[in-house]
């Protein structure tokens, strides 16, 4: 201990002094969750896409936590995932039978439920050793939506008021819960979520029969509206606190229904224009369950990255939903949305970096946001040359076909031999993505695969 | 000419007055491997011309001396180097330059001072903190960059009621809040006796790491990628070799 200097030396030896004190307090936790339990309730929400904590600024007001805008990973698991939240049922016992979930009541699986105070320390304790960012914490319905959405609000006020935790919260809202326990949870946590889970009527029908549009969407919206109103009274300084700082997401699986990309996205636009969301999630349909009214195979993870890239269009790069695929039809697999449709749009290509306003450099194939960004910088100062956007680190292999730089043009003499070339770029790149795609759809994982999405 | 200082700030804005119209200037505080034919100058710390010097500076760019903390907290190897070339560029230009990221000083700067940034961000996520018997957290780290003071902040506002210890053990030294106030002091090693729970949470938080892992969607360069293997013996949850390796 002499190593240490004085300061940190009396510090530490604070330690060593009460630590006789402490030993005789220190009782094994009552509220400690058990191994088994843990990994029962886990393994049932691992397969949930979101794990964002971005876009809460709750304020740490005693206790311990806040919340943290940009978002913050505690971890990364092998499969390349983030570990932001502990993403956790409060139950898997379902009493839903949706066909296409490893978790409904007549499946054969190991059933727990935690008590909200094994939820509130397990949560406490992770954070406090910052593994984590805050708490995902969903439910399968047990009992009945009432009961259910009870026990999770009850989680939520504990960990709120009695623990006194101020970091971040995601809670899935439960479908046909009475609307008063939805709008009081909407006060203590940053973020609800209630999803779509198929993109229609018909397939929710078909496949999840207790569910209905309507019993997904009315939540969504009076909870847009609430926090419309919520704001605008704080704004009035009439009412303090927060109402769902960090907005609504949802999430819908793909493929396990017969609609087409382009009526997918239009139902996502309409979900971000008409709902305020903050994000949809695509989940790509696994077989879990044999029955005749699902699919044999699964839809595979590209179709899910290409609905992903042209959500990205729709909510940073300024494209409309129209530009990007007609309603019955679905993304082209072999380009990505923005290729796809810039080599429909050839007759506005090349553009000149130096001279293209914004909105026009963010439409070039291979160039992103930020380096868009980059160059309207970087071209204040100088006339940006191929080399220079090299040294910028500006992707090229994509773009080169569609800017001059400086009146210079380095791509493919004709559109013909830009699709080729871009093909075998593409191609590529799949070939690499589509390796990982390919191990996802063993139906062994599959077994709780979507039990998440519930 | 080379020309070492002592590595402060105060040092570094001498340097750079010293060195300021030497066409082949090598800026450094470090033990580098001299040049065939460079002679070597030893830079004798003048606060008062660095004084000025940064005054100066403050008014051609208001940002750079934000920019000259971070990169002289940079663990790159020529990192006092890329300092010295891009606030005598703005020096030069008397405005501020860091939008020219054509011009290769200021992108390598300016990358230089991102990376700083992001393991500050990195580490907001990955320290982790023991709970030792008293109830104060200790959390030992590696940092590429000198940060420790850095990333205090961060935790000083989430964790008020708990006094901890950021441990950089490659620098030696510690960043401290003790409950009231936050300091910085140099600490070769600390010996700490942990709660009675701390081993039981640990073992909670590994089994909910591999719970929430898919196994079958195997991305482990993703994962490096985003978590470097340089970071993982102070997680709980890479510490023993895992099976997935």
């Amino acid at each position: 201990m002499n190593l240490l200097p004085k300061k940190i030396g009396n510090f530490f030896g604070l330690i060593y002094e009460q630590m006789f004190d402490f030993c005789f307090l220190m009782v094994y936790n009552r509220d400690m969750i058990s191994e088994e339990k843990l990994k029962i309730l886990t393994e049932s929400a691992k397969y949930d896409v979101s794990c964002s904590s971005s876009g809460s600024a709750r304020k740490n007001a005693g206790g311990m936590g806040n919340g943290y805008v940009a978002g913050c990973c505690h971890s990364f698991t092998p499969d390349g995932r983030c570990v932001s939240l502990l993403k956790i049922l409060l139950s898997n016992d379902c009493i839903y039978n949706c066909k296409y979930c490893p978790n409904r009541l007549d499946a054969d699986v190991p059933r727990a439920t935690a008590t909200a105070d094994e939820i509130c320390q397990l949560t406490i304790d992770f954070y406090k050793r910052n593994y984590i960012e805050g708490l995902f914490l969903s439910s399968a319905v047990y009992k009945n939506p009432d009961y259910t959405m009870e026990q999770l609000l009850l989680v939520v006020k504990k960990l709120r008021t009695e623990y006194g935790f101020h970091g971040y919260i995601h809670l899935k809202g439960i479908p046909r819960a009475d609307e008063r326990m939805m709008t009081e949870a909407a006060r203590f946590v940053d973020r609800m979520s209630y999803n779509v889970e198929l993109p229609s009527e018909k397939s929710l029908k078909l496949l999840a029969p207790q569910k209905s549009k309507e019993s997904l969407l009315t939540p969504m919206k009076t909870l847009a509206t609430q926090t419309e109103r919520f704001r605008e009274e704080k704004r009035k300084g009439f009412v303090k606190g927060y109402f769902l700082p960090a907005g609504q997401t949802t999430q819908m699986i793909i493929g396990a229904s017969p609609e087409a990309d382009g009526h997918i996205l239009r139902l996502t636009n309409a979900l971000y224009q008409k709902n305020g969301l903050k994000r949809v999630y695509y989940s790509s349909y696994v077989p879990v369950v044999r029955d005749k009214s699902l699919p044999e195979v699964g839809a595979g993870q590209l179709r899910e990255h290409r609905l992903y890239q042209a959500d990205w269009l729709l909510r940073f790069y300024g494209f409309s939903v129209e530009e990007i695929v007609e309603e019955n039809e679905n993304l082209s697999m072999e380009f990505d949305p923005k290729c796809a449709w810039a080599l429909r749009n050839m007759h506005l290509f090349p553009v000149e970096i130096n001279r293209a306003p914004l909105e026009t450099l963010l439409r070039v194939p291979g160039i992103g946001a930020k380096n868009a960004y980059k160059i309207i910088e970087a071209r204040k100062y100088t006339k940006l040359t191929f080399e220079d956007l090299t040294k910028m680190r500006v992707a090229l292999k994509r773009a080169k076909h569609f800017i001059t730089c400086n009146g210079k043009f380095f791509g493919a003499k004709n559109e013909h031999a830009v699709r080729g070339l871009l093909t075998a770029a593409e191609t590529q790149e799949s070939a690499e993505q589509l390796n990982v795609f390919g191990m996802l759809s063993t139906p062994q994982n599959a077994l709780i695969a979507l039990h998440g999405q519930l | 000419m080379v020309y070492v200082f002592d590595g402060t700030k105060i040092g570094f804005l001498t340097a750079l007055l010293i060195a300021f119209s030497d066409p082949v200037a090598i800026v450094t505080s470090k033990q580098t491997q001299i040049p065939l034919g460079m002679t070597v100058m030893q830079v004798h710390n003048d606060p008062v011309r660095a004084k000025k010097a940064e005054e100066r500076l403050f008014s051609f760019d208001p940002d750079c001396l934000f920019d000259l903390d971070r990169l002289l907290r940079s663990g790159m190897q020529n990192n006092e180097q890329l300092a010295f070339r891009y606030l005598r560029f703005i020096a030069q230009e008397k405005r501020p330059v860091s939008k020219r990221l054509a011009n290769p000083d200021v992108f390598a700067a300016v990358e230089c001072i991102k990376k700083v940034g992001l393991e500050i961000h990195k580490m907001h996520g990955f320290i982790r903190f023991m709970e030792t018997a008293s109830g104060a957290l200790y959390a030992p780290f590696s940092p590429d960059n000198d940060i420790c003071d850095l990333i205090l902040p961060h935790f000083r506002a989430r964790l008020p009621q708990f006094p901890f210890v950021l441990h950089d053990v490659k620098r030696k030294k510690a960043a401290v809040y003790d409950g009231t106030s936050t300091f910085v002091a140099p600490l070769a090693q600390a010996d700490v006796l942990l709660s009675a729970d701390e081993l039981g949470w640990q073992s909670l938080w590994k089994e909910y790491y591999g719970a929430v892992n898919i196994p079958s969607r195997k991305r482990l360069k993703q994962m490096r990628g985003y978590m470097p293997q340089r970071y993982w013996k102070f997680l709980p949850e890479r510490q023993e070799s895992p099976p997935d390796l």
